[in-house]
């Protein structure tokens, strides 16, 4: 028993396995699946690890010293930390995480949408071959793949890579010789840093850049093709698509096809080194083809209703500090002139949907349980893990890994009669241990007790069971009665509250501001009258308006607004079936980021000659652009005036039709955290995307015939 | 093809259209060698930076039209880096300070203390100071002017600085008293016309008058919004005759529309609605104050007499909490409601009176 504890022995839910497993532990058959288990788990595995190279150290070629230098040490380390988070005592080989284990390697595995994979192919091809005309070549330079993290952006590539038979050459900044990065600066105002013994971080990344750039692989015939395996299935991929043609030459002259990842970047949020990065990419754009293609992957982060980083942006009589952002995103990477350039393809990557990772993870069981005896967790788990999991595959596939991992224990010793009431109970409890379910549902309560008012005395809603009426008495009784108000604020009297602040502020899982948007989206529902709704909003704007200066975990703010907000409220709320919603705020504010972005490029543009002859930097305020270019903007759209030239992306921001907004917002569910991830399914298009794709397609780059003369 | 606003914007004093007497003010203060600090006010689309560049240009010459953007980098005292646009000539440097939002000050005091320490160096420059104009004075914080007050004394010998602001009500007095003040007022319809038509004549065609009539009254007094119009109908019918329809600008027609939303009903769910084309207009980069002012003045024209002055005092209070708060929908929203409470109840006591 003690070995079986400590061989799953992970992490939070050790005491629920022992009692569990000691009330089945006279069932003697559960000892030889275990065992057995525990001894002939290893060796088709190992077969399979053997079998499927590991990406990483192939990717990472002898090119340049520093990878080729690194890759021992982190190879070593991850073995270490994975080897001490899940199974302790089992053999070297079989400890890798699931994530990696199972890592798709050819593209009918990816749980990516088709299309997605095959812009990034089509665009990989172009790079490799130019394309239709061959000269398409010249525009392929680098491509940014965003979206939110865990959508297989990364493993798409590889996977491509596997396929096409070309090359990755990884950068990865090294951690060891961080200190000399501190001397960035200094080095280069000395111009000399021969004192130092190491190079400065970025230069090592720029030496990388160019050797990379220019040099091939020597050892090429033996790394690209390590196994004949993968061998295999790269013909089974060629003969799955067949429609593709795929580089006939990938097995002769594999060498010449390399492509540069870009994925740990440099410190771009310290400006001179953004700007040298900056410089560094426009140098590879520039210089002549011959070069390899550049991928960089940006993993969106959150937009949280915390930071204020950028909220005074727009401090309403005009200027906007458009071209200072603390977090990474394409423009600030690559720079303003470079990311509107040809030279770079955007392609977006979207939450894994549903029913694809549902797909890929059931693939995964079936996989996994076919080398292994044991049993695989029901439909159920994987659904509710793929609900949860919010388009996250890594993190879906760490949640069923240790699902899978729970249920082994418990199935060793099932007992029949308790199997409904204690194991499935149990599953639930781990389950939602290791999805995000738990916490969630405190703000789904959270929202429910503020909004709905329940105060002292009232009737008990229709929906609930009589135990519950019964335990809303006995709450009742407990309350006292404030003591009565004098006449003349009368108006301001109150039954006593049922919602104890004290334990849903310390309770909740979101900060004081989140608070308020999640308020401010759903109020009106729960009013019955506009002057409950009057007392709501001057509560949320006195808040915002209070903590404006402050830093807003400011202990008063979170009272506050939930207190102004049940004084307002209408008691008893009556039930008409709301919704809680999510709030449609940070969509807003990142269409607004949008525009604002769209206007910065009209401001520079009319600064840079494009509709004057002369160059006159700083005549039109972001304000001014945005308030009066409007109506011209259109005029100009509408007489199609081809030679202006006006960035396209003027749209966002000239073109206001009164049509219906989008009011709702995505309904909060049970089972939603308070964490925000812009979940737009494939197939639905962003602005920013088609306004950019558009410009791709109209550009007068792309015109085929005069792309030489250009 | 160009901006016309921009092709056509006078060069140098002798050029301008208006304000005649402003101009030859101007000219003769540039000719002393006394030239004081200055703070041009007035609405926008007056012609304020058209003046304040032609008085440059009287200033120093030709050399002021060589310029070239830079930007800066500062530092503020929580070691936040801060990048400013600058653009400078030799002779002159402007600046829009309120880019770096609450870091005005920093921005106003390393970049004006950097500027008064250095010489002019051009033996050949007509005079030994520089000039230093603010854009968007109005705008600049509290701690900023105080910073401004000081360094505008203290280095009067080889800086000069021009203030560029719509109205002088937000600047400190201090500020106002070290300036010679002058104020460009909106040009008149009249004025306008003949702006227009010097325009037209530049472009070689005719400009018919009842167009240009139409044009200057309905701009409101902004030339810059008057010239763009004029462009986008010359784009879209050549020969301008005929009944000429101009269009107001999308976002105002649209804030008019949300007025009328919330003058016909008021319920939560109406507010739900109006919260969704508010977020429309600030999706659109609309500033809030504008899309409050210009939604304000519908509803006063729309609502009875006796609440008037109440819907304006509650436009005018959130305006205020706006500018301190982080969220600018609440305070959008809490007006809006509190304008719909204010009516209902209007309407509320009023249909009781009449029932009694």
């Amino acid at each position: 028993m003690h070995t079986v504890i400590s061989s799953s022995g992970t992490t939070s839910k050790a005491p629920r396995k022992k009692t569990k497993l000691k009330t089945v532990k006279l069932d003697a058959s559960s000892e030889p699946p275990n065992k057995k288990l525990r001894t002939s788990a290893k060796p088709p595995v190992f077969g399979l690890i053997g079998s499927v190279p590991r990406p990483r150290p192939q990717g990472s070629l002898a090119l340049s010293q520093q990878p080729s230098f690194l890759e021992p040490q982190t190879h070593r380390k991850d073995v270490k930390g994975k080897g001490k988070s899940v199974l302790p005592s089992v053999n070297q080989d079989d400890d890798r995480l699931w994530v990696d284990k199972y890592e798709p390697t050819i593209e009918a595995d990816l749980a990516v949408h088709k299309r997605k994979v095959e812009d990034v192919r089509r665009w990989i091809l172009e790079a490799f071959e130019g394309g239709p005309t061959g000269k398409l070549r010249k525009y392929r330079r680098i491509l940014v793949l965003t979206g939110p993290a865990g959508t297989a952006k990364t493993t798409t590539v590889r996977v491509l890579a596997r396929e096409m038979g070309f090359e990755i050459v990884e950068w990865r900044n090294s951690m060891s010789e961080r200190g000399s990065s501190a001397f960035v600066d200094n080095s280069k105002d000395l111009g000399d840093d021969s004192w130092m013994d190491t190079e400065a971080l970025f230069d090592k990344f720029q030496a990388f850049l160019t050797r990379a750039s220019s040099c091939y692989n020597i050892f090429a015939a033996s790394s690209a093709i390590p196994s004949t395996q993968s061998k295999s299935h790269r013909l089974q991929s060629l003969s799955q698509s067949s429609t593709i043609s795929l580089p006939s030459t990938s097995s002769s002259q594999p060498s010449n096809r390399h492509l540069i990842l870009l994925e740990d970047l440099p410190n771009i949020l310290h400006l001179p080194t953004q700007a040298r990065f900056h410089e560094a990419l426009q140098s590879l754009c520039g210089s002549s083809e011959s070069g390899p293609p550049v991928v960089i992957i940006i993993s969106d982060s959150g937009l949280r209703g915390e930071n204020a980083y950028d909220d005074n942006a727009w401090d309403g009589t005009g200027g906007a500090r458009w071209s200072k952002k603390e977090t990474i995103d394409v423009r600030s990477l690559l720079g303003a002139d470079l990311s509107t350039s040809p030279y770079v393809t955007r392609i977006a990557f979207n939450p894994i949907a549903p029913t694809l990772m549902t797909k890929a993870l059931q693939a995964m069981l079936a996989n996994h349980f076919a080398s292994t005896s044991g049993k695989a967790p029901t439909k159920d788990v994987v659904e509710m893990i793929v609900e949860s999991s919010n388009g996250d595959i890594r993190s879906a596939v760490m949640a069923l890994e240790f699902a899978c991992i729970v249920t082994l224990t418990k199935s060793g010793g099932k007992g029949k009669t308790r199997r409904n009431t204690a194991g499935s109970g149990g599953a639930r409890a781990v389950l939602e241990a290791v999805t995000r379910r738990e916490q969630s549902l405190v703000l789904f309560h959270l929202m429910g007790k503020i909004l709905y008012n329940k105060r002292k005395g009232d009737p008990p809603a229709t929906h609930l069971s009589s135990r519950d009426a019964a335990k809303e008495r006995e709450l009742d009784e407990t309350l006292l009665d404030p003591s009565p108000l004098p006449d003349w604020l009368s108006e301001h009297d109150r039954k006593a509250s049922r919602v104890c602040l004290e334990t849903i502020a310390s309770d909740s899982p979101i900060d004081s501001s989140l608070l308020g948007l999640y308020i401010h989206q759903n109020y009106t529902m729960f009013c019955t009258d506009v002057d409950q709704c009057d007392g709501v909003c001057e509560g949320l704007s006195w808040v915002d308006c209070v903590g404006g200066h402050l830093p807003s975990t400011t202990p008063y703010a979170f009272p506050t607004l939930a207190l102004s907000t049940l004084h307002a409220l209408p008691t008893p709320v009556p039930r008409k079936g709301q919704k809680v919603c999510k709030p449609s705020w940070f969509d807003m504010r990142n269409k607004e980021q949008d525009a604002l972005d769209g206007i910065g490029d009209v401001a520079t543009w009319l600064g840079h000659g494009g509709a004057s002859d002369e160059h006159a930097p700083g005549r039109w305020t972001h304000a001014d652009v945005a308030i009066e270019l409007g109506g011209w903007l259109r005029a100009v759209d509408r007489t199609g005036i081809a030679q202006l030239q006006v960035p396209r992306a003027h749209r966002l921001f000239s073109c206001l039709p009164w049509g219906s907004g989008g009011a709702g917002g995505d309904v909060l569910g049970e089972d939603e955290c308070g964490e925000v991830h812009d979940v737009d399914g494939e197939g639905d298009v962003r602005v920013w995307g088609t306004l950019r794709d558009e410009e791709e397609v109209k550009g007068w780059w792309l015109e085929s015939d005069d792309i030489e003369e250009a | 093809m160009s901006l016309w606003v921009d092709k056509f914007r006078p060069k140098t004093l002798d050029d301008l259209h208006y304000h005649q007497s402003l101009s030859t003010r101007l000219k003769s203060l540039a000719a002393s060698a006394d030239f004081p600090h200055m703070l041009f006010y007035g609405p926008s689309g007056a012609g304020k930076k058209t003046r304040i560049s032609c008085t440059l240009r009287q200033l120093f010459g030709s050399g002021v039209e060589k310029l070239k953007i830079d930007q800066r980098v500062f530092i503020s005292p929580s070691k936040r880096k801060l990048e400013i646009n600058v653009v400078q000539s030799n002779f002159h440097i402007e600046i829009t300070p309120s880019e770096a939002g609450n870091y005005d000050r920093v921005v106003i005091q390393d970049l004006l203390k950097e500027i008064a320490q250095t010489q002019q160096v051009d033996l050949n420059a007509k005079h030994r100071f520089k000039v230093v104009v603010i854009n968007e004075a109005d705008s600049l914080s509290r701690d900023a002017q105080a910073a401004l007050r000081r360094t505008m004394e203290k280095y009067m010998s080889n800086m000069r600085i021009i203030l560029c602001a719509n109205s002088t009500s937000r600047l400190i007095a201090p500020i106002k008293s070290r300036c010679l003040l002058m104020r460009v007022a909106a040009p008149n319809p009249e004025e306008m016309q003949i702006v227009l038509e010097h325009v037209a004549k530049k472009l070689k065609f005719d400009l018919p008058e009842e167009a240009s009539q139409q044009i200057a009254e309905d701009s409101g007094g902004n030339m810059r919004k008057a010239l763009l119009v004029f462009e986008a109908l010359k784009m879209q019918s050549p020969d301008l005759s005929g009944s000429l329809n101009i269009a107001k600008p999308d976002w105002e027609t649209y804030c008019h529309k949300v007025a009328d939303l919330i003058v016909q009903e008021q319920s939560p769910a109406r507010v739900l609605e109006v919260r969704a084309k508010l977020y429309e207009l600030l999706t659109h980069c609309i500033p809030p104050t504008i899309i409050l002012k210009t939604i304000a003045e519908r509803v006063v024209e729309r609502v009875d007499e006796a609440i008037k002055a109440d819907v304006m005092h509650w436009a005018a209070f959130y305006e205020t909490r706006m500018r301190l708060g982080n969220k600018k929908i609440y305070h959008l929203e809490a007006w809006v409601v509190k304008v719909m409470s204010l009516y209902k109840h209007f309407m509320y006591n009023f249909d009781m009176a009449d029932f009694e």
